[in-house]
């Protein structure tokens, strides 16, 4: 375990430096010994030596053996001495011995002088003197006995020094160790408590000495910074949960307000605050507006003074560095002198947060948070705060791309109706185009018929006449029918045939036609339509083309009849006005009124659209869009003001024009070429042929008839080469084979003087594409009228006559 | 000089052993006189015993000397401290004078008594081979016992001359008693 791990190496530490250190101190002393035991023997030897050979001179210098024997024998004192001779001057061995039961040998003359370890031995040669006179010499041998037994002393006291030395220095090791370990030990508890409960409270005992109070004191210190952190920590987690909730939940919603409304919620809940709403930045004013409070917000409503849709004006309350996107905190309302947060000091809120909304760098709003006590919020609340406000300003800005997103998906939905809906008028119009042709052929003859005999047969009875005057009318409502099928479709702006109208005269049409719808109808079921009208008098005329303008007018009288289906007022007034445009000139307006139901905002954007419609079936949403259309072609504005439940208007601004160019005198209608013509006439319709030509040659004209393109064509290239070529060529346009086009080619490269005129079933509709043809210098539509063909005649036949 | 001499004696005493084998063991005189030489060794005078630091140590021979010139050949540039050693010979007890060591001959055995007289209390170490001289007062007296010559003294004679006789030489010798006569 870790407990005894670091008790058992300290000790070991302590135990092993303090048994190094007596084993130096033992080697170092043996060492020592070793040296002096082996020069304590030798001493020792040498003084035994001296001392033998002091006895000894007597012996040796009298020659009594017997004596040197006995003085010898004195060593057996020294157990060591393995063998002694006492040698003569002269080195004869003059007494020698032994220990008993030993048996060294003994040198057999005296060895060198001096004391000396040799093969395990001490040897000494002492010479024997006296008075200075040498008398022989003493050998001594010892084994080195002594030494090894003194060794064994001295071992033995070293090992029970060390045995003791060990025992005191484990006690001291163990009480210092412990000193030392265990604060260690207890700090060590306290990491492991701390690691395994993950409680910071913990503290580890204070310790006594200096270096470890201070690491425990660290230690305690870092537990309480983790402590800290850990809260810290913690705070910050379900601070970052509770945003993802919030995060999440107000992704799922495409509304401001639900937005608002559950960011509010969550946050009192959670966060939590007392008081929460949000303001939405009003668009071109200084002010906000309360847009949604939090669930707790009602019980401080009255106490605040607010309400829902309230606006505050940002300067006078200090909210303008809020608007500038910045956080706003007031730890303590009650020391601010703004209106606005003093009414929260007032409601008993005393801390304050504002958090902008911000999109684009731009803050639409703003989130208002509010506690109770003062300095509620810490830094990392507002911190907190922001962060949430940039998610939620950021919902709201995905909430209102949806909007916008939803929007445009309607529009092109609408549009893609609208596309659908003009193909399916587009094929009806070429359907109708067609048949307005034929018809058009098949009246062609009727109508000049008619209209010769009215003009060239003064013997006709009374009653004839009117029934030709009747066909003749007739015969015009058909034609005109056929227009107007024909106008059914207008894949685009038409060129116009622009008249001077005067429009109170038109507004009286107007009303005339409709009478029915504002007057009669409405009557049967009981309901009162007043009409009022206030024209102007002296109106100036107006360039425009009276039908669309009549057709218009007819429209708003309808609308705003439909708009009153309880009665009302139907106003119609004209006057005159200045445009307030750059540049300033006279204006017709007209306005048409009525006291009905009025539109709302989103009516009133959209009803110019076609296909839009409030009267659901009855409707074909095209009405306005015909007006507008008028209106841009006329250079026209167009103005609507509507309340709801208290009517609409509608003006209409026609700019007084001075031009008059290329408009047709009604006069010159009545022109007559002055003098007879050849005339060549081209159309595969034998009728029309026929009838033409008896109209032309009644009025005097030599008429050559072509039934074909191709006959057309000889007949013009066959005049040409005789030399007298027709003076004018009328031409029908649909031919099969060889068409007007190609006719109208061939005269202009036979002779080019000769004017061609066309004739056309699809006479305006050409016009209106642009699609007249090289050298067609006029274009009639069938069926034709003899006053227009008499006039177009006149105009390029007798023209060039006049110049030449 | 001592070393050489003694070296010179090792020598001489080296040839004989070497020629010992043939030549006899050396004489009883031979013996004794080195004995008289050795006693200069072991013993100590009172200074008044010499004139000088320097002066001669003399080792005197009284009757007939027995050694011929073995004991000249012994003391021959022999020195002991700063004294050297001087051979003399004297007939008579009257003659002796200045004299450290003498050593009595046989032949004077009977007028013992009367030399031990006259020499009494001088300073002057009495060595004989006379039997029983040492109970007669002379200070050392050399007995031959089988075939070794053992040393007597009489170590209250010696005191009563003033001679300092050292332990060593009484240990090998037999001390005899203070017989006075």
């Amino acid at each position: 375990m870790r407990r005894t791990g670091i008790k058992r190496s300290l000790m070991t530490m302590l135990w092993l430096t303090s048994g190094v250190v007596v084993l130096v101190t033992a080697a170092a002393f043996s060492a020592y010994e070793l040296l002096s035991a082996r020069q304590l023997a030798e001493r020792n030897l040498m003084t035994l030596g001296e001392a033998i050979a002091s006895n000894s001179t007597a012996a040796l210098a009298f020659e009594n053996a017997d004596d040197a024997t006995e003085t010898l024998s004195a060593l057996k004192a020294e157990p060591h001495i393995v063998a002694a001779g006492l040698y003569t001057s002269s080195g004869k061995l003059f007494a020698q011995y032994r220990p008993s039961g030993g048996s060294e040998p003994l040198p057999a003359t005296p060895p060198r002088l001096g004391y000396r370890f040799e093969e395990g031995s001490l040897i000494g040669a002492q010479p024997v003197v006296q008075e200075g006179r040498s008398l022989g010499t003493l050998y001594l041998k010892s084994d080195l006995g002594a030494i090894y037994e003194r060794f064994r002393l001295y071992g033995l006291i070293t090992l029970v020094i060390m045995g003791l030395s060990s025992v005191v220095a484990y006690l001291i090791a163990s009480r210092a160790q412990r000193q030392i370990s265990r604060p260690i030990l207890a700090l060590a508890e306290t990491a492991r408590a701390v690691s395994e409960k993950h409680d910071y409270s913990v503290r580890a005992p204070p310790a006594k000495e200096n270096e470890l109070a201070l690491l425990t004191h660290a230690f305690n210190h870092m537990l309480t910074r983790i402590a800290e952190d850990q809260g810290r920590l913690q705070s910050q987690l379900t601070r970052l949960e509770l945003l993802r909730r919030i995060t999440r939940a107000i992704s799922e919603r495409q509304d401001l307000p639900s937005i608002f409304q559950v960011l509010l919620r969550t946050l009192e809940d959670d966060l939590p605050i007392d008081f929460g709403c949000a303001c939405l930045k009003e668009e071109d004013t200084q002010t906000v507006k309360l847009a949604t409070l939090g669930g707790h917000g009602l019980a401080f409503v009255e106490a605040l003074g607010l309400q829902i849709g309230d606006t505050i004006p940002i300067d006078q309350n200090g909210l303008s560095s809020s608007i500038e996107g910045q956080l706003v905190y007031e730890p303590d309302t009650r020391e601010v002198r703004f209106p606005f947060p003093s009414r929260f000091a007032k409601a008993g809120l005393c801390s304050l947060v504002i958090a902008p909304l911000l999109v684009e760098n731009r803050v639409f709003g703003m989130l208002v948070c509010a506690r109770r006590s003062d300095h509620a919020f810490s830094s990392t609340d507002c911190e907190f705060l922001l962060q949430l406000s940039q998610h939620a300003a950021l919902a709201a800005r995905q909430a209102q791309l949806h909007d916008a997103l939803q929007r445009a998906y309607d529009d092109l939905r609408q549009s893609q109706q609208a596309v659908m809906q003009q193909e399916r008028l587009r094929a009806l119009g070429q359907m109708a185009s067609g048949i307005a042709h034929d018809i058009n052929n098949a009246i062609s003859p009727i109508s000049l018929y008619t209209d010769t005999l009215l003009e060239r047969e003064p013997g006709l009875s009374e009653r004839a006449r009117g029934y030709l005057v009747t066909i003749q009318r007739a015969i015009e409502d058909v034609a005109q029918t056929v227009a107007r099928m024909r106008e059914f479709y207008r894949p685009r702006e038409q060129q116009l045939v622009l008249a001077r109208v005067t429009m109170n005269r038109l507004i009286g049409e107007v009303l005339d036609l409709t009478r029915a719808r504002w007057s009669d109808l409405p009557q049967q079921r009981g309901v009162v339509i007043r009409l009022e009208t206030d024209l102007a008098p002296n109106l100036p005329e107006i360039m425009g083309a009276e039908g669309e303008i009549r057709d218009a007018l007819t429209n708003l009288v309808f609308n705003a009849v439909d708009a009153m289906p309880e009665g009302g007022t139907l106003t119609l007034r004209s006057r005159e006005a200045s445009s307030k445009d750059e540049e300033p000139h006279r204006e017709v307006r007209v306005e048409v009124c009525d006291t009905g139901i009025g539109m709302s905002e989103e009516t009133r954007r959209r009803c110019l659209e076609p296909f839009y419609t409030t009267k659901g079936e009855r409707g074909t949403g095209l009405g306005l869009a015909m007006v507008y259309g008028m209106v841009q072609r006329h250079s026209a504005e167009l103005d609507i003001r509507s309340v709801i439940g208290n009517g609409t208007t509608v003006g209409l601004s026609f700019p007084v024009s001075e031009a008059s160019s290329g408009v047709t005198e009604r006069a010159s209608a009545l022109a007559m070429p002055n003098r007879r013509l050849a005339l060549l006439l081209v159309d595969d319709d034998p009728l029309l042929l026929k009838s033409l030509r008896d109209i032309l040659e009644a009025d005097g004209h030599l008429v050559t008839a072509a039934d074909g393109g191709q006959k057309g064509i000889d007949a013009v290239t066959g005049a040409a080469q005789r030399g007298a070529p027709f003076d004018a060529v009328i031409t029908d346009l649909g031919m099969p084979y060889v068409d007007g086009r190609k006719v109208a080619a061939a005269v202009a490269a036979a002779s080019p003087e000769t004017p061609v005129i066309l004739l056309t079933g699809w006479g305006k509709r050409m016009l209106s594409e642009d699609d007249i043809p090289p050298h067609v210098d006029r274009v009639l539509s069938k069926p034709p009228k003899i006053a227009d063909l008499r006039s177009a005649l006149a105009d390029l036949v007798t023209r060039p006559a006049e110049v030449t | 000089m001592q070393r050489r001499g003694l070296i010179a004696l090792l020598v001489s005493l080296a040839a004989c052993t070497c020629c010992g084998a043939i030549a006899a063991a050396p004489s009883e005189y031979e013996v004794k006189a080195v004995f008289l030489f050795n006693f200069s060794q072991f013993v100590s005078w009172p200074p008044a015993a010499f004139g000088t630091a320097d002066a001669p140590l003399i080792i005197a021979v009284l009757g007939t000397d027995p050694f011929g010139h073995e004991l000249d050949a012994v003391v021959k540039g022999e020195r002991v401290g700063a004294h050297p050693l001087e051979v003399r010979r004297y007939s008579d007890v009257s003659q002796v004078k200045d004299c450290h060591i003498l050593f009595i001959d046989r032949s004077e055995a009977t007028q013992l008594g009367a030399i031990v007289q006259a020499l009494r209390g001088r300073s002057i170490l009495t060595v004989s081979d006379i039997d029983d001289a040492a109970r007669a007062g002379v200070m050392i007296n050399l007995v031959t016992q089988s075939d070794r010559i053992r040393m007597q003294i009489n170590v209250a004679a010696a005191r009563a001359g003033g001679l300092t006789i050292s332990s060593k030489l009484l240990r090998p010798a037999e001390i005899v008693g203070p017989v006075e006569g």
